[in-house]
């Protein structure tokens, strides 16, 4: 990065202002020189969670399918920009990009986020060289001019930047005077924020996790509904992406938003009425496990390279018509989860649960549903808290697998409960008592998922027995796969029962007790 | 930072036209350059239309940061910056000649610039002072303006003897032909039998041509009027092999 050149000024001009006046201003001082003239169309791409803005950065995409990243603060600076260069037409993902230091940023802005073009536009870059009589360049500028892609009379945007030449501090000084004068202002946003305001695009971060600020003293009942409202906005705000098939985040938010919904309703199940509880779990249970098969297909096409990695080179081959298989199965099923997205029969179900939150779940009154918030949240943490603490310590060698998995369960339930109720309690405390779970849930997550894989795969061979035409590499690499799992599994057991220990000892014991203690209404 | 010296015995082999394009190379390829014009007749000052410093004459050895950078100018390009050459350098050996630890002043001066520029090239006088051995001991390559006659492969010998003698690095020493002629039988035959017999000949060969020759009128580095030009671009393919070589050091 240069850092010789850092401290360039940026003018705005106003709608009533041209180029030509603010070239007219600066030939009372100085002779001026194009230097050098670019146009091109472009067009502002980032994630649906606008993730690369998220990061203090913005992204456009040239004809090329080329992109060029920049810090906000150093937007169109020529040599400030990050290229990354497209392998794959249209290059959409972090990994279509060729494989250069700059790809890391967008691996860590993206995850496993698609880009999506947001606006087109045709960015105008001019410079000039402001210069003495003898043709010695003493100070810099640049206009830099975005127009809508739609019309290009008038930029929506103009932009003038000076930036000193080393040992000319005087002219410098007098190029900003004259442009300040002329009628250029100072922008109080970067120049990232001022170039949305001025195309008009607000950046909606989106995130699955809750925010809600909830008051202690709210009634237990209108948290819940207020929790299962966020919820269900965000999982419909997905509904698009997961019919259009951008990125697998889509589906996976729709459904974490579910379980998040239908923890609420089971976890807090004492502020609705018990008869509607069962059948509020059947229709939220119901809309998720639609979606069951795609998101297995998903998790093992986005695993893919990991699996293959797993067999030596020669069994690894095998395994290809497997991916085929799953790559088929998983074309189909975006369209019917598509298509049942997209039917009446949904929409009226989701609507109608909707409105029922919405509208603050009128039904009778449960002994919990008036309680103050708070009251409810410390019962429901430290029950659930005690109940894996208990199980830990009741972990050993000999402990069957399913004990160890229904404590991962229980650690989600808490997690959530976590969620839902984060704001009732000091944040350092939250944030420590979080780590640590989030540390035991990583663990028991890894040992989880090679379970699952490993009994998702003994299906998949058990059907391909049956076929007529055995097909026998692919039946040993399935063999080499499962057992290699198995091993893995077996060892990440271990791990587990380890971290259990770790979460279970008196230290966090102390650090739970304190943060969710029964003293959050003076807070 | 790593310094580049463009140095020769004789005058007149195309030195400073190769410090000025070389500069003007390094500073469009990103980074920070800084050209340093010890030649007192300031031709490479010139050509990036800088007067000679007038103030704190006599002060570049200074050790303060500060007063060195004061005569830095910017040029008409991004990144790349000149220290001007000034008349009282012909005092340099002088100078040199009654400070401590004379041949190593330089290189201890320009390293307060380290943070400052990524490239420092410095465009030498032609001669073999106490200058020149402060600038070969400073820079971590040398590149030495050959033009292809017997005089100059003999010039060129003369050198190498030198830093044997005197125990300076000769692998700092990468010659490349200048001002060559590739209808002139002379050139083509010296050319071919000095790559045979010296080390680390650039491949690069920059033909004699009158854009370079015309770089006075313009005072622009060749390689911003007429960058398209073959005989022009050959500064370009030698920067680039002078970077793969400070890249092996």
């Amino acid at each position: 990065m240069n850092q010789v050149i850092t401290n360039s000024l940026r003018y705005i001009l106003p709608g009533n202002m041209q180029r030509a006046d603010i070239i007219t201003a600066l030939r009372s001082h100085f002779s001026i020189e194009e230097r050098d003239k670019s146009t091109d169309s472009i067009s502002l791409i980032d994630s649906f969670a606008w993730g690369l803005y998220e990061k203090g950065f913005i992204a456009f995409r040239y004809s090329n399918n080329n992109i060029k990243i920049w810090h906000a603060d150093e937007l169109f600076d020529a040599d400030q920009a990050l290229d990354l260069y497209g392998n794959n037409s249209p290059a959409r993902f972090w990994w279509d990009f060729e494989d250069t230091p700059e790809r890391t940023l967008l691996e860590k802005s993206l995850g496993l986020r698609s880009l999506l073009s947001l606006y087109e536009g045709v960015l105008a870059v001019e410079d000039f060289d402001l210069q003495d009589a003898s043709g010695k360049t003493q100070v810099f500028l640049q206009f830099i001019s975005f127009y809508s892609a739609a019309s290009t009379d008038k930029p929506l945007l103009l932009q003038v930047k000076i930036t000193p030449v080393t040992g000319y501090a005087r002219e410098y000084e007098q190029a900003a005077e004259l442009l300040e004068n002329a009628g250029g202002f100072k922008p109080r946003l970067n120049p990232a924020d001022s170039l949305l305001g001025a195309i008009g695009i607000t950046p909606a971060p989106y995130t699955v996790k809750p925010d809600l600020a909830i008051d202690p003293l709210m009634p237990a009942r209108s948290a819940a509904n207020s929790i299962v409202s966020q919820m269900i906005t965000k999982q419909r705000l997905t509904e698009e992406g997961i019919i259009q098939d951008i990125d697998t985040e889509y589906l996976h938010h729709f459904r974490v938003a579910l379980r998040m919904t239908r923890a609420v309703i089971a976890q807090l199940k004492e502020v609705y009425p018990e008869q509607d509880v069962l059948s509020l779990k059947q229709r939220f249970g119901d809309l998720a496990r639609e979606t069951n098969h795609l998101r297995d297909l998903d998790v093992f096409i986005l695993d893919k390279p990991r699996y293959l990695s797993l067999l030596p080179d020669s069994l690894s081959k095998g395994l290809l018509p497997m991916f085929d298989d799953f790559e088929t199965d998983r074309e189909k099923e975006v369209q019917r989860i598509g298509k049942w997205l997209s039917s009446s029969a949904y929409k009226k179900e989701i609507d109608e649960l909707e409105a029922l939150f919405k509208n603050g779940y009128p039904a009778g009154e449960t002994a919990w549903s008036e309680k103050p918030s708070i009251e409810l949240a410390i019962s429901k943490i430290a029950k659930r808290y005690n109940k894996i603490q208990k199980s830990a310590l009741k972990i050993t060698d000999d402990t069957p697998d399913e004990a160890i998995h229904s404590i991962r369960i229980d650690c989600k339930k808490l997690r959530y409960l976590l969620y839902f109720f984060g704001s009732l309690f000091n944040k350092k405390e939250l944030n420590q008592a979080g780590k640590q779970l989030k540390r035991l849930q990583d663990r028991l997550g890894i040992f989880n998922d090679l379970t699952v894989q490993g009994a998702y795969l003994e299906t998949y061979l058990d059907e391909i027995e049956h076929n007529e035409k055995k097909d026998i590499g692919l039946i040993a690499a399935l063999g080499g796969l499962i057992a290699t799992l198995y091993r893995m599994q077996k060892t990440e057991r271990d791990s587990c029962i380890s971290e259990l220990h770790v979460f279970s000892a008196e230290k966090n014991r102390h650090l739970f007790t304190h943060a969710f203690a029964a003293r959050g209404t003076d807070q | 930072m790593k310094i580049i010296a463009s140095y020769s015995i004789k005058g007149g082999v195309g030195k400073t036209a190769a410090s000025v394009n070389l500069a003007h190379a390094a500073a469009k390829a990103g980074n920070r350059t800084l050209l340093v014009d010890l030649d007192p007749q300031g031709a490479s000052s010139f050509y990036f239309r800088i007067g000679g410093s007038k103030k704190d004459r006599g002060h570049f050895f200074s050790p303060k940061k500060k007063r060195l950078l004061k005569n830095v100018k910017g040029s008409n390009y991004k990144r790349l910056d000149i220290l001007p050459a000034n008349l009282s350098f012909r005092n340099f050996d002088i100078m040199l000649n009654s400070m401590h630890k004379s041949k190593k002043r330089l290189k201890e001066v320009l390293l307060h610039l380290e943070d400052d520029y990524d490239l420092i090239i410095l465009d030498c006088p032609p001669n073999m002072t106490l200058l020149a051995e402060n600038i070969f001991i400073a820079a971590d390559i040398i590149v030495v303006p050959v033009i292809p006659t017997t005089l100059s492969e003999r010039t060129y010998a003369q050198l190498l003897d030198f830093f044997s003698a005197k125990g300076y690095k000769r692998k700092k020493l990468y010659p490349f032909f200048s001002m060559a002629q590739s209808d002139n039988k002379l050139h083509i035959d010296t050319i071919k039998s000095m790559d045979k017999n010296y080390a680390r000949f650039m491949k690069s060969i920059i033909n004699f041509s009158l854009e370079i020759e015309r770089m006075g009128v313009h005072r622009e580095p060749v390689l911003a009027y007429a960058s398209k030009k073959s005989s022009v671009q050959a500064y370009r393919s030698l920067f680039n092999e002078i970077i793969v070589a400070l890249n092996k050091k």
